[in-house]
């Protein structure tokens, strides 16, 4: 079932995505034999508190939250988790953000050597403050100087979160890549609202929200084929999955990885029966790895 | 914590719209403290679990208390014996009875009786005399069970016991232990800064990870009401930023 991101050989196909794992301490019912890797909650220079509530609600097949990357700051995780980390037996990465490309490399040179930080996965989907507050995601030179801002302070995995809130995810894609990504994680939520109509405002206090879980995963399939078709270093995707079904319709779709994220809200065995059901389909067809599945990839 | 694949047993009335719900779940029948709660789901049924506290235990089986409010909990109520939900628990921080109370008073409003049953019966079996203090809007709302030493109801238009609310119809007592709507869990912070309350937040995971039911408190900053809460010490809560009317959407 091990799988090659880039120079990294995962044990298996399937990460837990940031945001949904916390710092892996407190996952009930954990599997951890499933797990190829996961990826930390968000990480931020500096504590902060988060948003007010309410933070989530559930949608069709999804839900919409926004927490506002509450979080102890990376002193914090240096000190309570990665000590943890460095006894696990799969790589954990670390989801960085920041609010210019200076803060980015300053997280990344302190966490880069770390025991128990096995890589970085960044999250572009922050307001820039030096660009008044525009995503670093939406725009192809910013997403690009993140990507070179951490490259150059660690030789460690780079991986590039996308956002979807995007005209042509290709042209991110290739501008991270271009700026020294080892592989793209594809793709971050979809930004959504819902209404209450008992009191004609947004359910929300933030007023918007990431959608996630099922509702998106057709969505999250396509512009994860469109990324990989862009690039040539690997796709992990992203969104939506819940079954061992959805998971393969990335891999064949051209990602080498994916990432489980709501659907272990809603059952906490996903991540393991996602695998064990991998296992199952590549066993059935003769397949010995992720790797030999027929890619629906095709160049143009 | 444990995942049960819990066998729905039995189903009761308990007041208008409001039902008491039994099913099998043995591990979390042995170990469930007063005012932990489960999450659960069942198919078809919204995305998320649905939490409840834990109402009863009746040896193997554990009971939950709901109303159908929304597409889901009519999901939940038309399920008969011998259906299956998945049940993940028990979770959360629960009441606390320290040492040497020695009365209770135990404030409930509306479908707040959920979690107060098992704190009566481990207050009694400490040796602390209990008063249930129960509220609803009208008679018909209010609970036909309860538990505890003195019983005091209260509705809002008087047409059983004290006309008004149970925190004004409440005596003082050593522990406090309140659940019901966050807007009367406010009152009783207001009255009884030291009491126990068990909030309400819309809720994700349920086990600490999605940080999605947020608790604002007076210190400043958030915690979750799944791992630190849902009982808390009503002084610490932040009221004025704590939604008081939550609406589940419609999920079908």
């Amino acid at each position: 079932m091990s799988v090659d991101v880039g120079a990294l050989t995962l044990r298996g196909p399937i990460l837990a995505a940031s945001g949904t794992f916390g710092y892996g301490t407190e996952v009930p019912l954990l599997e951890r034999r499933a797990l190829g890797g996961m990826v930390s909650k968000g990480i931020f220079l500096r504590p902060r508190s988060g948003t007010p509530p309410p933070r989530i609600v559930e949608t069709p097949s999804g839900m919409l939250n926004a927490i506002g990357l509450q979080g102890p700051g990376v002193e914090a995780l240096i000190r309570d988790y990665a000590p943890k980390w460095a006894e696990w037996d799969f790589p954990v990465f670390v989801n960085i953000n920041g609010e210019s490309a200076a803060e980015y490399a300053e997280l990344t040179a302190r966490l880069d050597g770390v025991p128990g930080v096995a890589g970085f996965e960044i999250n572009i989907s922050c307001p820039n403050v030096e660009q008044g507050g525009l995503y670093f995601g939406n725009d192809p030179r910013a997403a690009a100087a993140v990507t070179d801002a951490v490259r150059k302070r660690t030789r460690l995995p780079v991986w590039v979160k996308l956002t979807p809130m995007v005209s042509d995810i290709g042209v991110i894609a290739r501008a991270v890549e271009a700026a020294g990504a080892d592989a793209l994680c594809a793709i971050n939520t979809f930004v959504g609202m819902s209404i209450d109509l008992n009191v004609y405002q947004p359910r929300l206090s933030f007023r918007t929200g990431g959608l996630s879980g099922p509702a998106i995963r057709p969505l999250a399939v396509h512009l994860a084929h469109q990324a990989a078709r862009a690039v040539r270093i690997p796709v992990i995707g992203i969104g939506g999955i819940a079954t061992a079904e959805d998971a393969l319709e990335f891999l064949v779709a051209g990602c080498t990885a994916v990432q489980v994220g709501t659907a272990t809200f809603v059952n906490p065995r996903a991540i393991a029966e996602v695998h064990d059901g991998i296992a199952a389909f590549l066993g059935a067809r003769g397949l010995s790895s992720p790797a030999d599945l027929p890619r629906y990839l095709p160049r143009d | 914590m444990f995942l049960v694949d819990a066998r729905i047993t039995g189903k009761r009335l308990v007041a208008r719209d409001m039902y008491v719900i039994t099913m099998h779940a043995p591990p979390i029948a042995s170990t469930v403290l007063p005012g932990q709660f489960v999450n659960i789901g069942w198919s078809p049924g919204p995305m998320l679990r649905r939490p409840f506290s834990v109402y009863r235990v009746d040896g193997e089986r554990i009971e939950i208390v709901l109303k159908a409010v929304g597409v889901g909990t009519a999901q939940l109520l038309s399920m008969t014996q011998g259906d299956r939900v998945s049940c993940l628990g028990p979770l959360g921080h629960g009441f606390e009875f320290g040492a040497g109370p020695r009365s209770a008073v135990l404030v409930s409003g509306g479908l707040g009786v959920a979690s107060m049953t098992l704190a009566a019966r481990q207050a009694a079996s400490l040796g602390i005399r209990v008063t249930w203090v129960h509220g609803a809007r009208t008679k018909e709302d209010l609970c036909s069970e309860s538990d505890g030493d003195d019983l005091i109801w209260a509705t809002d238009d008087g047409s059983k016991g004290v006309k008004g609310t149970a925190v004004a119809a409440a005596p003082d007592a050593d522990l406090v232990l309140a659940c019901g709507p966050n807007r009367m869990l406010a009152a009783v912070a207001a009255r009884w800064p030291e009491a126990q309350v068990a909030v309400e937040t819309y809720m994700g995971c349920g086990t600490g990870v999605c940080l999605g039911c947020a608790v604002p408190l007076k210190r400043g900053g958030y915690d979750r009401a799944c791992r630190e809460g849902p009982v808390y010490r009503a002084s610490d809560i932040d009221w004025a930023t704590l939604p008081s009317h939550l609406s589940y959407a419609a999920t079908p």
